[in-house]
């Protein structure tokens, strides 16, 4: 299969994922106790007249059910996920603000997780019964067992408390007016706790599956290969045996997406970081669901990009995948 | 006669297991003469694979261990080489082929890029002019349309294709020194014959001497000068090709070519695999063989003098290891 | 879990005919025999062992701890923020507003132990049918289904919990089925991929030319043997729910009326800056808890697979 179709096929996969989410929300709507209006409005009663008329309109709620999920589909086709009734401003607005926080914190996260946990698993794996492949054991089962939002607060007192080396909370300083290179260093700045608060959790996991994948992949015949036309250690284990340790990890890093929203609605709270996660912390607070349900879909919106980009660079790293063979 | 290219010389191999620390190789000696074919064949297990991956300097440690003697190459002993000049003799000087050409080859990288990798390793030329000679070499294994086949990667050629690249990249540096570890092995037997077509080919284009390591008297029929056989990490028997076939003293011989019955068989029924049971395991438990002759307990020959004092290697027409050398042999 | 007691000692035994097993029929402790060396291999296993009895502490003083120490956790028995061993009685020192630490870790570890298990329990039942269905059925039903488990791994489980505690009531229940709804993917994976395995083997065929059902083959032949790498993911599941209970208590969308460990950590955590006890020992306490129970899930997984142990 070309590249090019392939491409379509995953698009318009993720597109009908996408209309499932939406067709979802519209079932939480209806399902949950109450008046839609009310869910809508956000304010369980408290809404005046002439806004529940408002929203009864826009959302065509005296038609009956496959016409109303009509309507909501079709606003959301055109990026209308409707109105914040608490900040008075339309969901798309908000969250267009705040999903570049969190993919930058996820994106961040991902990425040290991927690259510390393979130089820790390839590092184990050079002695699989020494000390530091003990270590990766052990290391894998704690940071799996530590509750993410606790980890943050742990390095809070840690690196901002007793050694005052990174800010406790937001994305830029009070105040801070910079711009360029000093805006992103003073984002840099505050990133590096929320985003290693992150990675620990996969930390942990890459670095347990790397080392049982690279063991694995240096055992392999092809490895033996390499040694025989003469390639020192460095070119044996980074060049061929890693390209090939490194595709499991691909896949499991593209099933951990989900989970890495998830955890990073815990570490903006715990941060003050403002991204989406905080965003649905508030609209929770406030009863806010139009923006809870924006939420919602736009972070799965996330996921299923970020799945197509996972799976496009594993076809990428494994050619047997790229040319149809086995 | 001219000067070996290769000697062992009473090599030693250890292994570190469960059990202790056991021999693998214990004691062997053998010359490779330049541009001639050396057999050395045996069953799995008897420490042929061992012997091959110690003349690349290639016997995995840990848990391997060489423990004495000597691996002459050209004079030099390479058992105490530094890495470093053991890298520049690997794919330079010595080659080597294995037994599956499915897993030998990296499936991520394209069979061009494969063999280029030594040739950029090992002389100094540039990219494309190590590209031209990628295709050169692939025409030279006999692989059709080789610029094309040079970009495709292992999964898209067939089983003889990639033993034809793993020759090509074997022989890209002129090698003085080929091994080939059951190169055939794994391959339907009209591929098989091809390959050892191409490897004749090759010999005597090159020039190049071949160890050929096998369990298959067929191809040692086929394809060799000298021969040794070896039991349980030791060369139980050692001549040219033709004293071997011809006129095989040790027991364990005549049992790999089938002409004399080892403990419940016929003779006949031994088309292609020798009718003896395999030993277990990589490394045999060689302390545990005790005293006597290794292959007492499967020799119908085999006498209480034999299981308590091992023969040694003796001259008796070829250098052969048994106290009934030529006994026995049923009508 | 779930309730792998009624299934396993009857492979084979109570029906020999219709679910001979691999080896000799009809000898009656065949099938449980392998269950009895897993657990022969678990106790040889010194972390996991330490983990059952961790656990075993953890549970034994969440359930009994306030019949020993009787004490109200929301009691304000002492000054705010009171560091631990600072006043005699109060080892543990006192939250924001004053209340007994140790008295609130005993009581707040109930809800996440009830949610976890029960959480555990609803995940493996959907995702066990889920994936049984599928793989056993295969063709439309299973594409279905798989489909179905691909939709659920695109929703950030976490979000979609807030999402089902905001909208329908905080209780214990409420937030165990949103977690079991949002984890069941997964196990529904695994299941499918024993039952497209299991159901290849010769006993299914020989069970079924005897003229055994759809039913009887799912439940009695297939799914006794697809049990241990269901156990061990169950196990670890429990520690997934757990962390997840503590991570919506945390953000406030618990059972208001309970106390819970994540909900201290989320209460005390605005005075992090001059307390560490509050928000560090009911943390320390989630994470013992699930630290044990994945050591028991990695000496399961072990035990079922002793080859695997060597690596």
């Amino acid at each position: 299969m070309g590249t090019a179709r392939y491409i379509t096929r995953r698009l318009a996969y993720g597109l009908i994922l996408m209309i499932g989410v939406v067709v979802l929300n519209f079932i939480l709507i209806h399902a949950a106790p109450g008046d839609p209006a009310d869910v809508i409005a956000g304010e369980m009663g408290g809404a005046t007249e002439e806004m529940m008329a408002q929203i009864r309109a826009r959302y065509g709620l005296d038609q009956p059910l496959p016409v109303q999920l009509w309507i909501y589909l079709s606003n959301i086709a055109r990026f209308d996920l409707g109105m914040s009734y608490y900040f008075d401003r339309p969901v798309t607005e908000l969250i267009g603000q705040r999903i570049w926080p969190t993919v930058l914190l996820v994106l961040t996260a991902q990425l040290i997780a991927i690259a510390l946990g393979v130089v820790m698993g390839v590092l184990a794996s050079r002695r699989p019964n020494g000390p530091f492949s003990g270590f990766v054991s052990v290391f894998s089962t704690v940071g799996y067992a530590a509750p993410v939002f606790w980890t943050g607060l742990m390095l809070i007192i840690l690196f901002s408390v007793i050694v005052p080396l990174f800010p406790v909370e937001g994305m830029t300083s009070a105040r801070f007016r910079g711009t360029g290179l000093a805006y992103a260093l003073n984002v840099a700045h505050h990133l590096v706790l929320p985003a290693f608060t992150l990675a620990i959790i996969f930390l942990a996991q890459y670095a347990r599956l790397s080392r049982a994948s690279m063991i694995e992949v240096l055992g392999a015949d092809y490895v033996r290969t390499a040694r025989a036309k003469g390639l020192g250690e460095g070119a044996v284990t980074f060049r061929h045996a890693l390209r090939n340790a490194v595709l499991p990890i691909l896949t499991v890093a593209g099933i951990q997406f989900g989970n890495l929203i998830s955890g990073a609605l815990l570490v903006e709270t715990v941060f003050n970081w403002p991204g989406m996660g905080r965003l649905a912390f508030d609209s929770v607070l406030r009863r806010d669901y139009p923006t809870l349900l924006g939420v919602l879909f736009c972070a799965s919106g996330v996921v299923v990009i970020a799945n197509l980009l996972t799976d496009l660079s594993y076809r990428l790293a494994d050619p047997r995948i790229r040319t149809g063979g086995r | 006669m001219a000067d070996p290219l290769m000697s062992l010389r009473d090599l030693r191999v250890e292994f570190d297991t469960r059990h202790g620390r056991v021999t693998a190789l214990s004691g062997i000696s053998l010359d490779v003469m330049p541009g001639e074919t050396l057999g050395i064949v045996g069953e799995s297990g008897c420490g042929k694979s061992i012997t091959a991956l110690a003349m690349m300097g290639l016997v995995p440690n840990p848990p391997g261990h060489v423990t004495g003697g000597q691996i002459l190459f050209q004079g030099e002993d390479i058992t105490r080489a530094k890495p470093r000049r053991l890298r520049r003799l690997r794919g330079r000087e010595i080659a080597m082929i294995f037994q599956e050409p499915m897993t030998s080859l990296n499936p991520v990288f394209t069979v061009g890029d494969q063999i280029a990798e030594a040739i950029l390793l090992h002389q100094d030329v540039s990219r494309a002019q190590a590209e031209k000679q990628v295709v050169d070499l692939l025409a030279t294994v006999g692989i059709p349309e080789p610029a094309r086949r040079a970009k495709a990667y292992p999964h898209e050629l067939s089983g003889g294709m990639r033993q034809r690249v793993m020759i090509a990249m074997a022989i890209s540096c002129r090698p003085k020194l080929l091994i080939a570890d059951e190169p055939t092995t794994a391959l339907d037997v009209t591929v098989q014959a091809q390959i050892f077509d191409l490897m004749r080919d090759i010999q005597r284009e090159f020039g190049v001497a071949i160890v050929l390591i096998t369990h298959d008297m067929g191809a040692i029929a086929e394809m060799t000068d000298r021969v040794a056989v070896m039991y349980a990490g030791r060369i139980i028997e050692q001549g040219t090709s033709d004293q071997i076939l011809d006129n095989p003293l040790h027991p364990y011989t005549r049992g790999l070519i089938g002409c004399i019955p080892v403990l419940g068989r016929e003779a006949g029924d031994a088309a292609s695999l020798p009718p003896l049971a395999e030993i277990p395991g990589i490394v045999p438990p060689l302390h545990l063989l005790g005293d006597g002759c290794a292959f007492a307990e499967r020799c119908a020959l085999a006498d209480d003098y034999c299981r308590a004092v091992r023969p040694p290697l003796e001259e008796k027409g070829h250098p052969v290891a048994c106290h009934h050398a030529g006994q026995g042999v049923p009508a | 879990m779930a309730a792998p007691d009624p299934i396993v000692p009857q492979t084979g035994s109570k029906q020999p005919g219709a679910a001979p097993p691999p080896a000799t029929p009809g000898r009656s402790n065949e099938a449980s025999s392998p269950m009895r060396e897993a657990w022969g291999q678990f106790l040889k296993n010194r972390p996991a062992v330490f983990g059952l009895a961790l656990l075993a502490v953890i549970v034994g003083l969440v359930l009994y701890g306030h019949f020993i120490f009787d004490a109200d956790p929301y009691d304000i028995v002492w000054m705010p923020l009171t560091p631990p061993g600072e006043e005699e009685g109060i080892w543990l020192g006192t939250d924001f507003l004053g209340r007994d630490m140790f008295t609130g870790l005993m009581k707040g570890g109930a809800p996440t132990l009830a949610v976890g298990l029960s959480a555990a329990l609803i995940t493996v039942v959907i995702g066990i049918t889920m994936g049984s269905l599928a793989g056993f059925f295969g063709g439309w039903l299973d594409d279905l289904l798989m489909r179905l488990t691909e939709f659920f791994q695109v929703l950030p489980a976490l979000l979609f919990a807030m999402v089902l505690v905001t909208l329908f009531s905080p209780s214990l229940w409420t937030i165990a089925f949103a977690i079991g709804i949002v984890s069941w993917p997964q196990t529904a994976r695994l299941t499918r991929a024993e039952f497209l395995r299991i159901r290849e083997l010769e006993y299914v065929t020989a069970a079924r030319s005897i003229g055994a059902g759809n039913g009887r083959i799912i439940w009695r032949v297939i799914l006794p043997n697809a049990l241990p790498p269901l156990i061990v993911s169950a196990t670890l599941t429990i520690g997934v729910a757990i962390l997840f209970e503590a991570g919506l208590s945390f953000l406030g969308l618990g059972d208001p009326n309970t106390m819970s460990w994540g909900l201290m950590i989320g209460q005390n955590r605005n005075y992090l800056l001059d307390a560490w006890w509050p928000v560090t020992l009911p943390g320390l306490a989630i994470f013992l808890t699930v630290f044990a129970v994945s050591l028991v899930g990695d000496g399961l997984n072990d035990a079922f697979n002793p080859k695997l142990r060597s690596r």
